[in-house]
């Protein structure tokens, strides 16, 4: 009888210990975050049905660190041309009538300790599907890989192989070397 | 004879048995740092030589409060932490092509920090300037900066700026101002009444312009010019000599060559960035490098790098020009020079009048000295030396700085006898830096209308009518003129963060524009003048385009000026010399003072800048104020140790200041670094140190920064110089190197054999990042220090904490003396992680926090620092910092990161530490990272030079060498293989990615 107790109090323990560290381990992830937005954009008939590209709108993801939220402006590119009215797109309008900038609210965040730069991945070839998921059959944009580091260097290991031998490195084209160079190590993105 | 190369040669050890003896501790060290180092060896007594400021014991703080508060603080992190705060993501309204969010743009502009006015390259990200560089474009000044341009970028950021006008010393609206302004004008100009622009050097045509123009219509004005640091005494000797109120060009580069009496060049006379580049290109040790002799009498940056120094006390520095204008105009045939004692020994006069005229038409003699008699005389020694048109150009002027101190004077007397109307004070604080401040404020209170353009409540612009603030230089439109027709542009890398308005705007609405817009004036002044003189572009707005952009405009010459041959009365002024110089040999009981300016604060006007005045001196390695330079002799003799405050009474008054024990310092002159003790500038600089511009007096039309006849009291206090200098001792261990010139011509080298490894060779990346150090080329200035600073986010910490041993500065610039105190050979030593392939550091991390990457670079992982110090510890080089505090958000630290407008400089590539963690140099990886994803966005592989290091592209001397060494052909992998190389501490095995060159030392006659 004792032992039980024992033993239940032992199974016990670990299992509310098992499951603290779980939840903190899941502290700052925010996969499946999926706030409301300002004017409630709808990537589902942008992307996915007008088959818009992603770098149309958020083109500083070719040369910034920043993907970029597009300004007001590349929005009305199309919606000047367009005669749709919603009550959304009124929103937009407006705030570009009155000259104010719209507050969208930010869904990937990282630590300020990471530095990730969106223009070495899109130019080494990474679908943004790959991190954001299938944004273009989205109606309301979520998170959807958890942003880990641990999530991240699973992809970096994958294309982390760079030969050494100086022969085999002279014989990639400098394509292939340069979509390889997945950098593991810590200052790739701490600093 | 005084051969001091010589000696040091033959007591170190360090040097002849390059890395393989160990000095023994005890045994004198043939380097060191302080005096007691020479005295008494390297000190191991304890972790901490000298000690530590004592921690409050009155802590009330018991071991439950302690327990109850962490346990609150660790639930309501835990409460907190469980849900992320909302972000919001702003984009713009309208998007710009030229502005993407996290990419940086280069924008070329003039630096306004001092009136040299060097090109620059200034980084801006997302709209906002936050790195300045130097305009590589530029063939003045290259690529470097100073230390003082480098800061000017967070005095952008100060905090205590003025958000808008004043007026009578309340904020007013830009129009009320105008109106009071326009009205008192209009009076001025009907009855005729006087009305005064007071301002600094103004090297901008087009401003010049504007003031003449704006002068035009008052039938009574004046522009009276002056600096707080006057090279009034240049102009007026060359006016005597060669006709021309002029300041030469002069080029370091030509010359075989250069002796300097009391010229810092190298750290702050006239144009110390142009002038560190020609000297360094000059000595190069690989070619034949020019031979540089200093006379003066406190330790410059410039002496610590000369072949030979001698110090002398200012008021024989003239006779010793005059000493050597009797033996060169003997050689030219012109007899009849004044008779006089040799101020130091004759043989070593002899000696370097020969060598001088050995090398005739390819020699300088430069003199700091604000005395026309002795720049006659050194006018005479260069003319008759055959240099006038080969180093020193009168043809193409230098504009750097035109003040005349008489003007002021006569300006002040006028004020006071209520001549004056209105007085415009452009860019200068005269309550401050004049030598009779009261005067001119007595003066100040009769002129019925004062205004000023100063950007803050300073020492003069609170006592005026109206405070006009003026734009940071980095807001403004401007143009420059340093040198006769090298132009340089400027332009604004952001919009005015406060009510600010440009001068030449306030200016110009003041003569009657309702809408007046300098850039719109700029833009016409250089169709009409700079267009017009070039036949290159045919269209002015791609003349114009084309010139905003490089930033630099070299038009061809104005119209080439007869040049009158050397006429001044040479005779005369070396008797005036003469008999000054026999006047100041005083009692025995009175000393010499000499003024100068320091490396970092200059003439003070950004002594609110914390960067600059926690930057250590070159030479002494003080933070935080100013003190007196004793020589170690006369410490001795009067029983003064460091920090002993002293009075010290000359006849324009008398100051208080703490003595600092300065090794090469002349025996019978204590040398004080003006720029310091501002009363109203801002938290940072108020009450820091002593002001001692009172003590520069006029003497004959011209302010003298020397004074004769000064007693040394002791006041029995004490005052507490936060030094750099005895943090960190090498503890008698070889780390600085130097081979002789021929040594290096016979291609000796004394490498250390390889060493055996005990650890395993590691996977290598692409690249193996590596670095390399000319000691040779480094000259101390420090600029390094403040670029690291800017770039990398270091954190201000106050002289409190740098007393604890705490500063946090990434790169330091480690000073060494060898040789006698009296006056010691002295070397500079930029220390930063040497990114060792065996790191010490790397092998006590108990969580993995610092290794090694794959490109060579020792990296520092801040996320997963938990700050048990044993790094540091372990680091044979001391390089790394440990964040005692949370510098951004403790009360105690009310520095720039404090401040949400101070903020605005930090770089947003680069992660602002926490409190509890480790941090160090890191190579700038994030220039490396950009570097890298450039090439790839541009479809190419890296090439040598495209990664350059903050520290080494601030570096006016080229002295820092960045690249990989898997490269053979990189400039980096090429010096490995110097017959100079060597790393420091190799013999402990850390197998450092920095490599040194040695610093080569020329064997002299002299």
């Amino acid at each position: 009888m004792r032992f039980q107790l024992v033993l239940l109090l032992v199974l016990g323990v670990a299992l509310a210990g098992g499951f603290g560290a779980l939840q903190m381990s899941r502290i700052g992830v925010h996969q499946g975050y999926s706030p409301d937005q300002p004017i409630a954009f709808p990537h589902k008939v942008h992307a996915g049905d007008n088959k818009i590209p992603c770098l149309y709108c958020h083109y500083a993801a070719r040369t910034s660190r920043h993907a970029g939220i597009p300004p007001a402006s590349v929005c009305m590119n199309c919606h000047t041309l367009l005669e749709k009215q919603t009550v959304e797109i009124e929103k937009l309008k407006e705030a570009v009538q009155q000259e104010r900038p719209i507050q969208w609210v930010k869904i990937h965040n990282l630590p300020d300790f990471v530095y990730f730069n969106h223009s070495q991945h899109v130019q080494s070839g990474v679908a943004c599907q790959r991190c954001h998921g299938e944004v273009e059959k989205m109606t309301k944009v979520e998170q959807f890989a958890p942003l880990t580091m641990g999530w991240c260097l699973q992809c970096h290991r994958e294309h982390a192989e760079i030969p050494t031998g100086e022969f085999q490195r002279a014989a990639m084209s400098l394509k292939q070397k340069q979509k390889a160079v997945a950098g593991t190590d810590c200052a790739s993105c701490h600093y | 004879m005084n051969n001091h190369t010589m000696e040091s040669g033959k007591n170190k050890p360090s040097c002849k048995s390059g890395h393989s003896a160990l000095v023994q501790i005890g045994e004198p060290p043939a380097y060191w740092k302080s005096p007691d180092e020479l005295h008494h060896g390297p000190r191991i007594t304890g972790e901490f030589p000298g000690g530590l400021p004592s921690i409050s014991s009155e802590s009330k703080t018991t071991r439950r409060d302690f327990l109850a508060l962490m346990g609150f603080s660790l639930a309501a992190a835990g409460l907190s932490g469980c849900r992320a705060p909302v972000q919001n993501a702003i984009p713009l309204l309208v998007g710009s092509d030229q502005i993407i969010p996290g990419v940086a743009n280069f924008y070329a502009t003039t630096c306004q920090g001092c009136a040299s006015s060097c090109s620059l390259l200034v980084k801006q990200r997302d709209g906002r300037p936050i790195k300045i560089e130097g305009n590589a474009e530029s063939t003045l000044f290259g690529g470097g900066t100073c230390a003082t341009g480098q800061a000017t970028i967070l005095s952008l950021y100060d905090n205590e700026r003025l958000r808008g006008p004043l007026w009578q010393g309340e904020p007013a609206a830009w129009e009320d101002i105008d109106k009071h302004v326009v009205e008192s004008l209009t009076a001025a100009r009907n009855d005729s009444l006087a009305v005064v622009l007071l301002s600094r050097t103004i090297t901008s045509p087009s401003t010049r312009e504007i003031i003449a123009q704006w002068g035009k219509q008052f039938p009574n004005f004046h522009h009276v010019t002056y600096d707080p640091i006057s090279y009034s005494a240049l102009r007026a000797a060359h006016a005597k000599s060669f006709g021309q109120a002029a300041i030469p060009h002069y080029s370091f580069d030509k010359a075989r060559v250069i002796v300097g009496l009391e010229a810092d060049f190298l750290g702050t006379w006239l144009s110390p960035v142009e002038f560190a580049r020609q000297y360094a290109s000059n000595r190069k040790p690989e070619g034949t490098p020019a031979l540089h002799i200093q006379f003066e009498s406190g330790m410059s940056v410039t002496g610590s790098n000369a072949d030979v120094r001698v110090p002398v006390a200012p008021s024989q520095l003239g006779a010793v020009a005059v000493a050597l204008l009797r033996r060169i105009a003997q050689k030219a045939g012109n007899a009849g020079t004044p008779q006089g004692e040799d101020p130091i020994e004759t043989k070593r006069l002899d000696a370097v009048a020969d060598e001088l005229w050995k090398h005739r038409g390819e020699s300088l003699i430069v003199s700091g000295s604000n005395d026309v008699s002795v720049q006659i005389v050194v006018n005479a020694l260069n003319s008759f030396l055959g240099n006038i048109s080969k180093t020193v150009d009168l043809v193409h002027p230098s504009l750097q700085r035109t003040g005349d101190d008489a003007a002021l004077a006569d300006l002040v007397k006028e004020m006071n006898d209520g001549k004056v109307h209105t007085l415009v004070l452009y860019g200068v604080n005269p309550a401050y830096d004049y030598p009779s401040s009261d005067e001119f404020l007595n003066g100040l209170k009769k002129v019925s209308l004062s205004v000023s353009f100063a950007d803050r409540r300073d020492e003069t612009s609170s006592q005026v009518s109206a405070v006009c603030p003026d734009h940071h230089f980095l807001e403004a439109w401007g143009d420059a003129e340093p040198v006769e027709s090298h132009f340089s542009l400027a332009q604004p890398l952001i919009a005015p963060l406060f009510e600010t308005r440009a001068a030449q705007e306030s200016l110009l609405r003041w003569a009657g524009e309702e809408k007046p817009s300098y850039y719109n004036y700029l833009r016409d002044y250089w169709q009409k003048n700079m267009f017009a003189r070039q036949k290159e572009v045919q269209d002015f707005t791609a003349f114009w385009e084309r010139s905003l952009q490089d930033g630099v405009v070299i038009l061809p010459s104005r119209e080439i000026a007869k040049l009158a041959a050397f006429h001044g009365n040479w005779k005369a002024a070396a008797q005036t010399i003469l008999q000054e110089s026999k006047q100041a040999q005083s009692a025995a009981d009175k000393y010499e003072l000499h003024f100068y300016e320091s490396v970092a604060l200059r003439d003070g006007s950004q002594a609110n800048n914390p960067w600059l005045q926690e930057l250590p001196d070159p030479i002494s390695k003080v933070t935080w104020g100013n003190y007196a330079a004793v020589a170690p002799a006369l410490a001795t003799r009067l029983g003064i140790s460091n920090g002993d405050v002293l009075r010290l009474n000359t006849s324009n008054g008398k100051v208080e200041i703490p003595a600092f024990i300065q090794p090469g310092q002349d025996g019978r002159t204590i040398s004080i670094a003006l720029g310091q003790g501002r009363t109203q500038v801002g938290k940072a600089g108020k009450n820091v140190g002593t002001n001692v511009f009172p003590l520069t007096a006029m003497r004959d039309g011209q302010r003298r920064y020397s004074a004769t006849n000064v007693s040394i009291e002791k006041t029995g206090r004490q005052e507490s110089l936060a030094s750099t200098q005895t943090h960190f001792s090498m503890e008698g261990r070889p780390i600085v190197l130097e081979m002789s010139l021929e040594e290096l011509q016979k291609g000796e080298s004394e490498k250390g054999e390889t060493l055996p490894t005990l650890w395993a060779d590691r996977p290598h990346g692409e690249h193996a990042w590596g670095m390399a150090i000319d000691m040779n080329a480094c000259t101390g200035c420090s600029a390094c220090v403040v670029a690291c600073q800017a770039e990398n986010n270091v954190p201000v910490v106050g002289k409190d904490q740098i007393e604890r041993i705490r500063i946090m500065h990434w790169i330091r610039i480690d000073r060494y003396y060898s040789g006698p105190e009296e006056n010691p050979v002295t070397l500079h030593q930029p220390m930063l992680c040497q990114h060792c392939q065996d790191a010490p550091c790397e092998t006590v991390c108990p969580v993995l926090a610092t290794t090694t990457s794959s490109e060579g670079l020792n990296q520092q992982v801040y996320n997963r620092c938990i700050g048990t110090r044993y790094c540091a510890n372990n680091c044979p080089y001391k390089v790394r910092r440990f964040n005692w505090y949370n510098y951004t958000e403790n009360d105690a630290f009310d520095y720039n990161m404090a401040n949400p407008v101070g903020r605005l400089v930090l770089n947003p590539d680069v992660a602002v530490r926490s409190r509890g963690v480790m941090e160090k140099c890191s190579l700038c990886v994030q220039r490396i990272q950009l570097a890298k994803n450039t090439a790839l966005q541009g479809k190419r592989e890296l090439a040598d030079g495209d990664i350059q290091t903050a520290c080494q592209q601030s570096c006016p001397t080229q002295a820092i060498v960045f690249g990989d060494l898997k490269d053979p052909e990189s400039r980096v992998s090429k010096l490995r293989h110097s017959q100079r190389q060597y790393q420091v501490l190799e013999d402990l095995g850390t197998r450092p990615n920095v490599d040194y060159l040695k610093k080569v030392r020329k064997a002299t006659q002299i």
